[in-house]
């Protein structure tokens, strides 16, 4: 079965992402792969958004171009997405099905590549209940019957989603079942989907992050709200009596990081994070971490910027915020998953991290890796709490930050007997002790900056070797990072297929960077970067360090790539004509 | 006390005011028998702050204005802990008013004491958020404009439960309070006046000696009467008053949240994640 791709689109307020969010689980929980895209503002109601649904029994890693069944869910959203030159961030017009109310909506433009099914959605609706949003349901109810699903599967989702209302679930069921059967008398099945019985999890990447977070033993979380770092905090407040997480919402985002250090120093493992302005906020209390080396986890989501920039888009415009925030000169760690599994997956990996290396470590999201929905590819339960080196009560002679090989000195938490000490903002000693207020040790200062930095290379020296992606006798290379990774590998799909030599090198520990990027580098015709911004952030860091000639795609208008669009940029790149690629030792 | 002493000795100037608070806060822990394992100093930036490095307990000195939330994080983990913040008036007056002033409000149980010289020490002078109007410092060279700050009226309209003032020339006082706010269950705030000899010429030990006066048999739990006791000043005999202005029950944010509330999470094993939680995904 080839893929399907469904978009809801209507008005802020019209529930736009309750009806994407009940196809997704209607399609996760009958064995299919979804991967979704929502497109909104910030707004609470009007205006107009969308929410897409890609599916299919293959694994889908992005939100697909095209687009086969449209629900309108008023006049502007069908003529917006049945028209060619659709002005969305890179969404497919649609060449396929309309799904609307035909009694509301009768004056719009046709499109000869659409087929037009109108169906009476308020009128069926008005028959259960005067609830607005019913006829949404009834228009999920027409979808499904233009898919081919049988209606049961639906239901046992509706019965899911409703479940605590039971006469409002029953209700829903027989509005959708009546929209159903009003597809059915009328039209025939557009694209059918076949669905599979097997268990799939989906999610978004902020849930996959909370889960990942309660998976590495997590029990505080504290924050300010920002879109899109909230979904976070949402997730944790919903569940915090479940798995005993203490959310706070703090009065501002200095107070988060600096009650998340608190925490962590006196031992329980806490998280904090932000978007991009309030992680500005946050700042000095990243040095702090880095300083006392106390362990610190930052979530960090991005949208685009400068300033309020966008808040209800996508970007990857805060590289060089987070490799840069905090004064001085110091080692911090970097994650950038590339979907929503690794979203889980580094998550618990930045904890140990964090406590091993007692650093800051930072997971980088952005708004289309938070908020939208995909499928877990495989998620592994299995976890080892590693809080690191421990010093033992009554220590003798207890040097907190004791110059050792690795850098890394045994922790001590307050109530440990015996081993009292200070951890200072100031720079110290081994012990703990301020090295500038009286006479300053110009050698102590040198050792205390080498041991915090050693502990960088012993990190560089254990990193996972940097993923790559069809990376076999390719000539051409396209490195990413974060968010992008699903389009730019089914843009390498379509591209093997057509006999181009093509891979990709997936950056997900983006900082430090891997020194084994430098292998994938050499002769290559060319090294395509791909970023969702404007300047080439990665693109630049490769650029320094591995010296190399590169060519930059970037996205910046507050979407994410979408596989069509990026294959052209990408074709357009392989086809220009191309200078002679250095490499650093060459 | 002698258990509390740092192996760094204090780096203050003669005739500091932070040496009476260093005192107070060691007998205070001494006389009720925290072990120093079990307490923790955090501190922000300026004189004052350097505290924690010449106490025998568990030090974290941290960022200028930012000792509140890292005591809370720290009291939140661990509840067993004993935790006091201490810093000066520009660090918790000036940047760390928000903190300050929301901390109270949810009443952490934490101490809070303030070293308050009405000047910036540690940068050589400056006017303070309590530096009086028409003090000459290096920054206002012509006299200060700038109405000073109430510290005990802020932290009382917070909602702070238990609200201090001591003075560094009156350490068996100090000290009382200073017991006092560690005992007490919630947010408990002592604001000290400090004498500072090196850039504070003017209200020094000999003006508060005449000045202070200890507030008896005042009615703690009377918010309006502590309000009022927190507007005298002045430089006549019995204009500054001491002691405890306000102190009631209140319930503390730890007793209230439902998952702070069911113990130490530092004890608490973390949840441990099964197949079944997953059927919250989609």
């Amino acid at each position: 079965m080839d893929d399907v791709i469904v978009r809801i689109g209507g008005a802020a307020g019209d529930g736009v992402q309750s009806a994407g969010l009940i196809l997704t689980k209607t399609f996760s929980r009958n064995g299919l792969y979804v991967s979704t895209y929502n497109y909104y503002q910030s707004l609470i109601r009007g205006g107009q958004g969308w929410y897409q649904i890609r599916t299919s029994e293959e694994v889908v890693k992005n939100q697909g171009s095209g687009l086969d069944v449209l629900i309108a869910l008023n006049e502007d959203a069908l003529n917006r997405h049945t028209d060619e030159n659709i002005n969305e961030g890179g969404a497919s017009p649609l060449s396929g099905i309309a799904i609307f109310d035909g009694v509301m909506i009768t004056n719009y433009n046709k499109n000869s590549n659409v087929k037009y099914c109108p169906v009476p959605l308020r009128d069926i609706a008005l028959k259960y209940d005067k609830n607005p949003l019913l006829k949404n349901t009834v228009a999920l109810g027409a979808t499904i019957a233009s898919l081919g699903v049988g209606f049961n599967a639906f239901a046992n989702v509706i019965r899911e989603v409703f479940g605590k209302k039971g006469k409002i679930a029953e209700l829903n069921v027989n509005a959708a079942k009546e929209g159903y059967d009003y597809f059915m008398d009328n039209y025939s099945v557009y694209k059918k989907v076949k669905t599979i019985k097997r268990k799939m999890y989906a999610s978004t990447g902020g849930d996959a992050v909370g889960f990942g977070g309660i998976n590495a033993g997590m029990q505080m979380y504290f924050a300010y709200p920002m879109t899109p770092a909230s979904s976070v905090m949402q997730f944790f407040s919903t569940h915090a009596k479940k798995y005993n997480i203490f959310v706070k919402v703090t009065e501002d985002e200095i107070s988060a990081i600096n009650a998340a250090i608190g925490a962590n120093y006196a031992g329980v493992r806490t998280m904090t994070g932000s978007s991009g302005g309030g992680f500005a906020l946050m700042t000095e209390g990243v040095g702090l971490s880095a300083m006392t080396e106390v362990p610190l986890v930052v979530y960090e989501a991005q949208r685009p910027g400068p300033s309020t920039g966008l808040p209800t888009k996508t970007e990857q415009g805060d590289l060089n915020q987070v490799i840069g925030a905090g004064q001085g000169d110091f080692p911090r760690i970097v994650l950038a998953p590339g979907n929503i599994t690794d979203a889980f997956n580094l998550t618990k990996e930045a904890f140990n991290l964090a406590y091993k290396y007692q650093l800051p470590v930072f997971i980088m999201s952005d708004l289309y890796l938070a908020e939208h929905v995909e499928t877990l590819l495989n998620i592994d339960l299995d976890y080892i709490m590693d809080n690191g080196l421990m010093a033992k009560d009554n220590e003798e002679n207890y040097k907190r930050y004791e110059f050792t090989d690795s850098g890394i000195s045994k922790r001590a938490v307050p109530g440990q007997k015996g081993l009292m000490h200070n951890e200072d903002s100031d720079e110290h000693d081994e012990y703990g002790n301020v090295v500038s207020d009286q006479v300053t040790d110009p050698k102590i200062r040198m050792l205390s900056v080498e041991k915090r930095m050693r502990k960088i290379e012993d990190y560089i020296k254990n990193m996972p070797p940097t993923r790559t992606y069809k990376i076999e006798e390719a000539d051409y290379l396209v490195v990413q990072w974060g968010s992008t990774r699903g389009a730019v590998e089914e843009v390498i799909d379509k591209l093997r297929g057509e006999d181009i030599k093509i891979g990709a090198v997936e950056i997900d520990h983006i900082f430090p960077l891997n020194p084994d990027i430098k292998n994938y580098l050499k002769n290559k015709k060319r090294i395509i970067v791909v970023e969702n911004n404007y300047s080439g952030q990665l693109n630049k860091l490769l650029k320094s360090e591995f010296l190399i000639n590169t060519d930059f795609i970037g996205k910046y208008d507050g979407e994410a790539f979408y596989p069509d669009e990026l294959k052209n940029s990408i074709e357009g790149k392989i086809n220009e004509k191309y200078e002679k690629i250095k490499i650093r030792g060459e | 006390m002698e258990s509390y002493k740092g192996k760094v000795a204090p780096d203050w100037c003669p005739g500091c005011g932070n040496f009476a608070q260093l005192r107070a806060i060691s007998a205070a822990l001494a006389e009720l028998n925290i072990e120093p394992e079990n307490a923790v100093i955090t501190s922000g930036i300026g004189c004052s702050s350097n505290m924690p490095e010449f106490i025998n307990a568990y030090g974290y000195h941290g960022l200028h204005g930012r000792l509140v939330p890292v005591a809370a994080g720290i009291k939140w983990a661990n509840p067993d802990l004993t935790v006091i913040g201490y810093g000066g008036d520009g660090d918790g007056y000036f940047e760390g008013t928000q903190h300050l002033y929301h901390f109270a409000k949810r009443n952490v149980d934490i101490t809070y004491m303030v070293s308050d010289n009405q000047v910036f020490g540690l940068t050589t002078g400056q006017a303070s958020p309590t530096t009086p109007i028409g003090r000459k410092t290096k920054n206002t060279p012509d006299g200060n404009i700038e109405p000073p700050f109430n510290p005990l009226q802020y932290v009382l309209t917070a909602g702070a439960s238990f609200v201090a003032r001591g003075f560094s020339g009156d350490i068996k006082t100090l000290t009382e309070i200073t017991k006092e706010a560690i005992k007490h269950k919630g947010f408990s705030f002592i604001d000290v006046l400090s004498p500072c000899p090196t850039y504070n010429k003017f209200n020094g030990y000999d003006f508060y000696r005449k000045t202070f006066y200890r507030l008896e048999n005042n009615n703690k739990e009377d918010f309006y009467e502590a309000y009022k006791h927190a507007s005298e000043w002045g430089d006549q005999p019995h204009s500054i008053p001491t002691g405890i202005f306000y102190e009631v029950n209140k319930t503390r944010y730890e007793d209230a949240d439902e998952v702070l509330s069911k113990g130490s999470l530092k004890k608490t094993a973390p949840y441990k994640l099964t197949e079944d939680d997953l059927t919250e995904f989609y």
